[in-house]
């Protein structure tokens, strides 16, 4: 069973429901079905076989979908790629997958100068006005996403897919700075997606409003999720004005929802969210990080007749591991629930042995969702997939009942808004800035966010620093997300006696200085 | 500096990251050009609410309002004019 035999089933039983809708677009599945046909022919034309990378760069869109699954169609494996990144992150990421073709728009392919990468071949999805190799255009051939789904279909395809295929790679902060690319089959997907649709009882007259990024997989389970069962996708692509999404909710009779904290902290915060009233409204899942229990108790305040669900996952688990059932979120607000059907969770001491309730171990998993491994990093894989089990770094305790509790990362990555940043990437830019003679980067508590990153330097000497040029220099080398949203100067940073940096310190320190300055 | 400038170069400043500034049109729409995320509207809000001494309400957290320097500077007009 494949992701594309999930969707075929959607097309024959549900052809005329709505698949996907964006700002500008509507697509019945039996549509949808007809353009991802169009592509996958044209990849297959212009040679692409089995297992060749097709990268993604595109915002989330009716579009997207389009591409992503004419992308597996043909059975090649689709990365889909951040689009607010950098340069140096892109070049690596595709170079590193050895990608042939590129999807993207041309908004980013100016940006991140993609047009200049000459043995990988560009369908650029909203170029219809630019000219190919024209004065004005980019100066190389390229396919216009007109012509790439327009094509006849081809009878042939799909090529013999099996579970055990790579469907896609999706890539998160390593915590060595560079990204990890994330392999997963249509198994690990399916495996998945069906799990995700049992325990939240979706089915065909099911809708959700997207306001996750696609290319992170708490974004994908929606689209994953929702194009099995022949529900709808309403997509509001980035969630920039909150109120707009929430007036389509409350028009369209969106019947799901799905946010990180810093969503959440954004619609009780900065929206009309609370004000509205939401009878339509089935259920919202949270998960990408914890939720403070004061906000999630609001959250339930204001959805008095909706089942919330706070779930908890990892993209090398596809996306979901635990749950949180609806009917236990007052009296376990702060857990993440239990195992999802079909994966087995376990905490576990330094020896492996299974913690006994109150103590403090790592969460391992073990299920059909688990990945294949990271793309090209044996030992990274190897360090986290052992005897079978996913070492997710997370460590935790459970209760009697059996209901998990995280309490720390093992790892010192940042979460801030929907994005896992590694400190590292952003610590080796701050080095390069001349007169820094030491950087630690850490995150903060943020009432939005979640966590805000801040970065606490110690300059060379006597040298005066000009903070205003080293973020300027941060954004030139790092993705906005990624930029520090205060700088800190230090006259030394704070070790321990192995000379390894106290960043609890340093993160106890931010709090003392956000608290005075909010008086 | 007019508010205009003033808005123009904060736009710049924090969102733009070094692109071609001069492209940057007073009734290019932020978010079809992919300028600004969520967490930009919030610092934009932040940034008129300590310069211009408004209170940017819930419920004016609308592109009509901030969407491009066009709509900020008359959605400014109007909130100094009350």
């Amino acid at each position: 069973m494949t992701l594309i035999d999930l969707f075929k089933s959607s097309v024959n039983r549900f052809p005329d429901n709505v698949a996907v809708k964006d700002r500008h677009h509507s697509l019945t599945y039996k549509e949808l079905q007809s353009l991802a046909d169009g592509l996958t022919t044209t990849l297959i034309d212009a040679g692409l076989v089995h297992g060749d990378r097709v990268g993604l760069l595109v915002d989330s869109s009716a579009q997207y979908v389009v591409a992503y699954l004419g992308i597996l169609q043909a059975g090649c494996v689709a990365i889909p790629l951040n689009t607010d990144n950098s340069q140096r992150n892109l070049e690596f990421v595709l170079q590193q997958c050895g990608v042939k073709y590129l999807i993207g728009q041309s908004r980013y392919l100016s940006r991140y100068q993609l047009w200049s990468l000459d043995d990988i071949s560009i369908i650029c999805s909203d170029c219809s006005d630019v000219v190919n190799k024209g004065d004005e255009g980019p100066g190389r051939d390229f396919v216009r996403w007109e012509q790439a789904i327009e094509k006849s279909p081809d009878l042939d395809f799909p090529p013999n897919l099996s579970s055990a295929d790579l469907a896609c790679i999706l890539f998160t902060s390593g915590t060595t700075g560079e990204p990890k690319g994330v392999m997963l089959s249509h198994g690990n997907l399916v495996a998945n997606t069906r799990s995700i649709i049992s325990y939240l009882h979706l089915k065909e007259t099911d809708s959700v409003m997207a306001v996750l990024p696609f290319f992170y997989s708490y974004g994908s389970s929606l689209l994953h999720t929702h194009l099995a069962v022949g529900g709808t996708v309403h997509i509001e692509g980035q969630f920039v004005y909150p109120n707009k999404a929430l007036e389509r909710m409350a028009k369209e009779r969106i019947t799901g929802f799905a946010g990180v904290p810093s969503t959440f902290a954004l619609l009780l915060h900065r929206s009309n969210f609370k004000k509205m009233e939401w009878p339509h409204l089935r259920y919202v899942t949270q998960a990408g990080g914890a939720m403070a229990p004061s906000l999630a108790k609001r959250l339930g305040d204001v959805l008095l007749d909706s089942d919330i669900y706070i779930m908890y996952g990892q993209t090398e688990a596809t996306a979901r591991l635990s749950y949180l059932p609806p009917d236990r979120f007052v009296d376990k607000l702060d857990s993440i629930g239990k195992a999802i059907p079909g994966v087995e969770l376990r905490v576990v001491d330094e020896k492996g042995h299974q913690v006994i309730p109150g103590q403090i171990g790592e969460i391992i998993a073990k299920g059909e969702n688990i990945m294949q491994g990271y793309w090209g990093q044996p030992e990274e894989t190897a360090n986290v997939l052992r005897d079978g089990w996913l070492y997710t770094g997370d460590l935790a305790r459970v209760d009697e009942e059996g209901y998990i509790y995280i309490e720390s990362r093992k790892s010192d990555m940042i979460k801030s808004g929907a994005h896992r940043i590694s400190p590292k990437e952003i610590e080796e830019v701050l080095a390069t800035w001349p007169g820094v003679h030491e950087v630690a980067v850490t995150g903060c508590p943020d009432p939005i966010l979640g966590e805000a990153i801040w970065a606490f330097v110690v300059p060379e000497g006597n040298q005066a620093l000009d903070h205003k040029a080293i973020i300027r220099h941060c954004r030139d080398n790092l993705a906005s997300f990624k930029v520090p949203q205060r700088l800190i100067e230090l006259i030394e940073l704070p070790k321990t006696t192995s000379g390894k940096i106290k960043k609890t310190f340093l993160q106890g320190a931010g709090v003392q200085i956000r608290l005075k300055a909010e008086g | 500096m007019s508010v205009h400038d003033e808005i123009r170069q904060f736009i710049i400043d924090n969102f733009l990251m070094g692109q071609d500034s001069d492209s940057l049109k007073d009734d290019n729409s932020f978010l079809e050009e992919g300028v600004i995320d969520s967490t930009g509207v919030l610092e934009l809000v932040g940034f008129l609410e300590e310069n211009y001494e408004i209170k940017v309400e819930d419920e004016e957290l609308i592109p009509e309002n901030l969407d491009s320097i066009k709509n900020i500077c008359a959605y400014l007009e109007l909130k100094l004019s009350n």
